[in-house]
């Protein structure tokens, strides 16, 4: 395990800049924090998770597909160099490994993986929280790990294109520093305990419909919850033709939204802020637990900080406990 | 990839927003999480901003009409073409016979320097701008009363507000991030008094929804203060501490029971009485009123009444309390501090006073300033079509779709010799110009918008604007050079901003250094100063408020035999105006892909159609064919149009009548038919 300090950073990520499109956190003039490049802000390692959806670096808001010049020629956008991505957490790890699932989940998407795949995922966790609060560690689903402890960055890999990245680090770490790691206590999300009690609750169908009508009063369909959601995969296609080309392109859909089931002919079958919100957490407590074995929602708490009227996934799992969390099956 | 801190173009709420690029194209949205009123939240429109910005329509060079098309040209030929045709309809019918329209989605600097090519320039005071249409009655009506025509507290007074009285605004859908914070002060034990007969999304949440008739806001306020009065509710230090004028008006206000309201707004007498106990007797309660109150031919009288149940009950000059007028526009506040108006140069200073005119041509280099106020917006464009005003340069409005009675605003632009529009997309007004010339949007500029809350707030640069467009401030800048004149060259807009406030006392502490990032409340008149969150708190602008005497005026044209419903006009939450942002963006236009009128069920039956149906509309000014939209959001016999769609244009049926003193038209009452259509 290597070692660096957290002044000696910059020049790392600077040093990769050769070979890489570097994404870091930085601090932006607002005071929040976000994936940039270098030059965007000073770098912010540390803080936590980032407020908005850290998926988006492979699946941006709007990304251009291709292009048809006049001539009939494909023009697909390229990306000179690979990226190279520290500032996941391990729980958003845990997000990417589950859309990576889904992206190459029967048809594969080459668009999501023509980034994906080429990419270099650091984590950062230990003590580099809000407040240097613990994170927790990843140990593996990345390339390298950025571990602070007492006042320096750990550096582990876990694959070769890591490794090769590591060796560019002089610094061992002492022993010490590694039994500090190999000690670092679990972290126990008490939300977490909630949001499975919940998903209990949605696979026994123990949620009325009344209790959508009182949770989604409240929903002014911004689409926040989702954009923001690092589990959150659908998109829309649109074409642009201008004089010289057709461009299609894909944008970040929501189902929170009256057009996202509307059929042409007007019928919808979520027609109703209380049947899209019960999609929202039934698919992500439910469904995917179905589909995959597992929960689509890692209890990031991004959606429950953007919603402008506090519906979300955690608040709603809160409620649905407290309401219906007597509730035994069979 | 790129990150540019900005404001949403929408609303005049004022959110805050990372525009996101890569190799100079946008490629998403980020909110500010730190940012005081976004709070790491944006509504469908802000987190789809950046949709219109690339898109293939946009204007990328200048075009001027020839053999009756227009056609592609250079810079050049297309201000010489402006200029020269300025001047010639000046030479041969007066200063006066030009009117210019500016922007309340343009910049501070870029109205500020519209308003001085128009003055110092042109020499005319024909200058106006959409607040005509949409919060004119607040400038005039608050002015009075208060003495400053804009919000009198801060949006986070929200979260201590012990009750929130919304009157005429659909807040969640047109100021969502601050309807969604009422939503969340209610959650939190707030009250809520919704005042509007259409069950917005708002009134579920309210402890009291008042489905009053269109159009009879007054009666109903005064019956409220009448109960005030007579249940001793009112704030007696308040009054005779901080007001004027008392007696008089509540003289007035004894005699309106609310029996004889209840006969007017369609109301019980009940409601009116618990509306006036729950206002009064909250210890912080905050009104927030739009367009709802404004666009009425007695719209002055509905901000006046507003005005006086605050007063009335000293729920004034405190955080939580308040008269809130919700601007519309992202820079409408902007644009009226900025004298985009006929009668007032920046900050609201008489264009009449003399002291004023002088100071503003000193610092322009000396040479004449008119002296007579210009004419209104829509008053002009009944003196296009008279033949009294003969040429029209329009930045960033679109009045084909947004000014009533939209036969007589298109009689009124094909009568002019010259009609110029600068936009960034051929608009349906810019399809009649004789000269367009290709603008910069808000993703590609630097410059300041002020929000609703008066807060003053940094744009920045995204973006490179597409083609040959330029910024609207450079373009005005070139017209003043091609008209000869020397005083109009800046560097960058920070320099038009020292300018504004140099001759502007509520900017005269701003620069743009000051404003990183969350920007500044005005008034700010000093450097050292940190801006007002909250006005009148010792006493009011004005000195002491005033009760103005009003009286209750009926709509213009009332429903009968022949048009017996009510239309009321408005927005619908996926859509801005005119729809040529919205409309061009994917996912907003997928949500509100056509036009349509809401119809209460019961009359849908009575005429014998169903939710999707075709239904043609017709007042005395037009006809059109839409869905209809079956739905209890509107009570029996009132349709709701929203007015985005060309090709469903609710103002071909609004009703061209003018509030006598903000000269705004009243598209919230026409009287109209409705049947099946084919």
């Amino acid at each position: 395990m290597k070692t660096i300090a957290d002044l000696e950073l910059v020049g790392f990520f600077r040093q990769l800049a050769s070979d890489y499109d570097i994404r870091v956190p930085v601090l932006l003039p607002d005071g929040g924090r976000a994936f940039g490049s270098i030059d965007d802000g000073a770098l912010a390692l540390g803080g936590g998770a980032l407020p908005t959806k850290p998926t988006a670096v492979f699946f941006p808001q709007d990304d251009t597909l291709f292009a048809q010049g006049s001539g009939g020629e494909l023009l697909v956008p390229e990306h000179s160099r690979p990226l190279f991505i520290a500032g996941f957490t391990a729980l958003d790890l845990r997000c990417l490994k589950f859309i990576d699932r889904f992206f190459a989940d029967g048809f594969r998407d080459d668009v999501y993986f023509r980034t994906r795949e080429s990419a270099v995922v650091a984590t950062v966790s230990g003590y580099c929280g809000p407040d240097g609060a613990l994170l927790p560690l990843a140990n593996g689903d990345c390339d390298l790990e950025f571990i602070a402890l007492r006042g320096q960055w750990l550096v582990r890999a876990y694959s070769n294109k890591g490794e090769a990245i590591a060796l560019l680090i002089p610094g061992e770490a002492s022993a010490d520093a590694v039994a500090e790691v190999g000690a670092l206590a679990a972290i126990v999300n008490p939300d977490e305990e909630v949001i499975k009690a919940a998903s209990a609750l949605l696979l026994v169908d123990a949620v009325p419909d009344s209790f959508w009508e009182e949770i989604a009063v409240n929903c002014i369909q911004c689409s926040g919850c989702n954009l923001v959601c690092p589990t959150c995969t659908c998109f829309g296609v649109q074409d642009w033709r201008y004089a010289d080309r057709l461009e299609r392109s894909r944008m970040w859909d929501s189902c929170q939204l009256d057009g996202f089931m509307r059929e042409a002919g007007g019928h919808n079958p979520l027609g109703t802020d209380a049947l899209r919100t019960r999609r929202r957490i039934h698919h992500k407590l439910a469904a995917d637990m179905t589909k995959w074995g597992e929960l689509g929602c890692f209890v990031c708490g991004r959606c429950d900080a953007t919603c402008p009227t506090g519906i979300g996934i955690v608040a709603i799992a809160r409620q649905m406990v407290a309401q219906y969390g007597s509730f035994q099956a069979g | 990839m790129k990150r540019t801190l900005t404001v949403c173009p929408y609303c005049g709420t004022g959110c805050m927003l990372h525009l996101l690029s890569e190799g100079g194209r946008l490629i998403g949205v980020e909110p500010s999480s730190t940012h005081p009123i976004s709070r790491g939240g944006l509504c469908i429109k802000g987190w789809n901003a950046f949709g219109f910005v690339h898109h293939p329509d946009r204007l990328t060079e200048p075009l001027v009409r020839k053999d009756g098309v227009l056609v592609p040209t250079g810079w050049q030929e297309a201000l010489s073409m402006v200029v020269r045709g300025l001047q010639s309809v000046q030479a041969r019918h007066g200063k006066d016979a030009i009117m210019f329209a500016s922007s309340a989605k343009a910049t501070n600097e870029e109205n500020f320097l519209l308003m001085k090519l128009a003055r110092r320039v042109f020499g005319t005071n024909n200058i106006d701008h959409c607040a005509r249409l949409c919060h004119s009655s607040t400038v005039t009506g608050l002015a009075e009363t208060f003495g400053s025509g804009a919000m009198t507290n801060s949006i986070d007074c929200i979260d201590r507000a012990k009750l929130i009285f919304v009157i005429g605004s659909n807040t969640t859908e047109q100021h969502p991030l601050i309807g969604s914070r009422i939503i969340r002060a209610v959650n939190k034990g707030a009250q809520l008094i919704v005042a509007d007969n259409r069950r917005i999304r708002l009134s579920r949440h309210a402890n009291l929804h008042l489905r009053h008739r269109n159009g009879s806001d007054v009666a109903l306020l005064l019956a409220m203060m009448h109960v005030i009065l007579a249940e001793g509710l009112e704030d007696r230090e308040f009054i005779a501490a901080r007001c004027e004028n008392f007696e008089e008006f509540a003289a007035i206000a004894r005699d309106w029971p609310p029996e004889r309201a209840a006969a007017i707004t369609g109301l019980g007498a009940e409601e009116v009485v618990a509306a006036a106990r729950l206002y009064a007797t909250s210890p912080a309660a905050m009104i927030f009123y739009s367009m709802g109150i404004t666009q009425h031919s007695h719209g002055v009288d509905n901000v006046r009444a507003v005005a006086a149940l605050a007063m009335l009950t000293g729920n004034i000059g405190r955080p939580g309390t308040g008269v809130n007028p919700l601007r519309g526009q992202n820079n409408v506040q902007g644009g009226c501090d900025m004298g985009v108006l006929p009668d007032l140069y920046s900050g609201y200073q008489k264009v009449s006073d003399p002291v004023v005119r002088e100071k503003f041509r000193a610092a322009w280099g000396g040479g004449p300033l008119p002296e007579t106020p210009g004419l209104p917006l829509t008053l002009a464009m009944n003196a296009a079509s008279k033949g009294q005003i003969r040429a029209m340069f329009i930045m960033g409005e679109n009045p084909i779709i947004s000014d009533p009675d939209q036969s007589h605003a298109r009689e009124a632009l094909q009568s002019l010799e010259l009609l110029v529009v600068q936009d960034i997309f051929l608009t349906e007004t810019a399809q009649l110009a004789d000269v367009v010339l290709p603008a910069a949007c808000f993703a590609e500029k630097d410059g300041t918008f002020t929000n609703t809350e008066r807060r003053i707030q940094l744009v920045q640069k995204g973006v490179e604007p597409p083609g040959e467009a330029r910024a609207d401030w450079q373009i005005i800048c070139e017209l003043a050079r091609h008209a000869g004149s020397q005083v109009m060259n800046y560097e960058d807009t920070a320099q038009i901003m020292a300018e504004i406030a140099s001759l502007t006392p509520a900017y005269g502490g701003v620069t743009h250094q000051r404003l990183a990032p969350y920007g500044l409340q005005w008034p700010c008149p000093s450097a050292d100063h940190a801006g007002t969150p909250l006005l009148h708190t010792v006493q009011f602008s004005r000195g002491k408020g005033r009760f103005a005497l009003i009286g209750y005026r009926q709509p213009a044209e009332m429903t009968d035999a022949r048009f017996p419903y009510t239309l009321t006009t408005g927005r619908t939450y996926f859509h801005w105006h005119t729809g040529s942002m919205t409309r061009r963006t994917h996912l907003l236009h997928r949500e509100e892909p056509k036009a349509f009128v809401e119809i209460n069920p019961v009359d849908a039956a009575a005429i014998g159609v169903r939710n999707g149906g075709l239904v043609t509309v017709a007042s005395r000014r037009g006809e059109l064919t839409v869905a209809a939209r079956v739905t209890g959001t509107v009570p029996e016999k009132v349709l709701f149009m929203p007015f985005h769609f060309m090709e469903g244009a609710a103002n071909a049926l609004t009703n061209n009548v003018l509030d006598p003193e903000s000269h705004i038209p009243e598209f919230k009452v026409a009287a109209v038919s409705i049947r099946r259509g084919q």
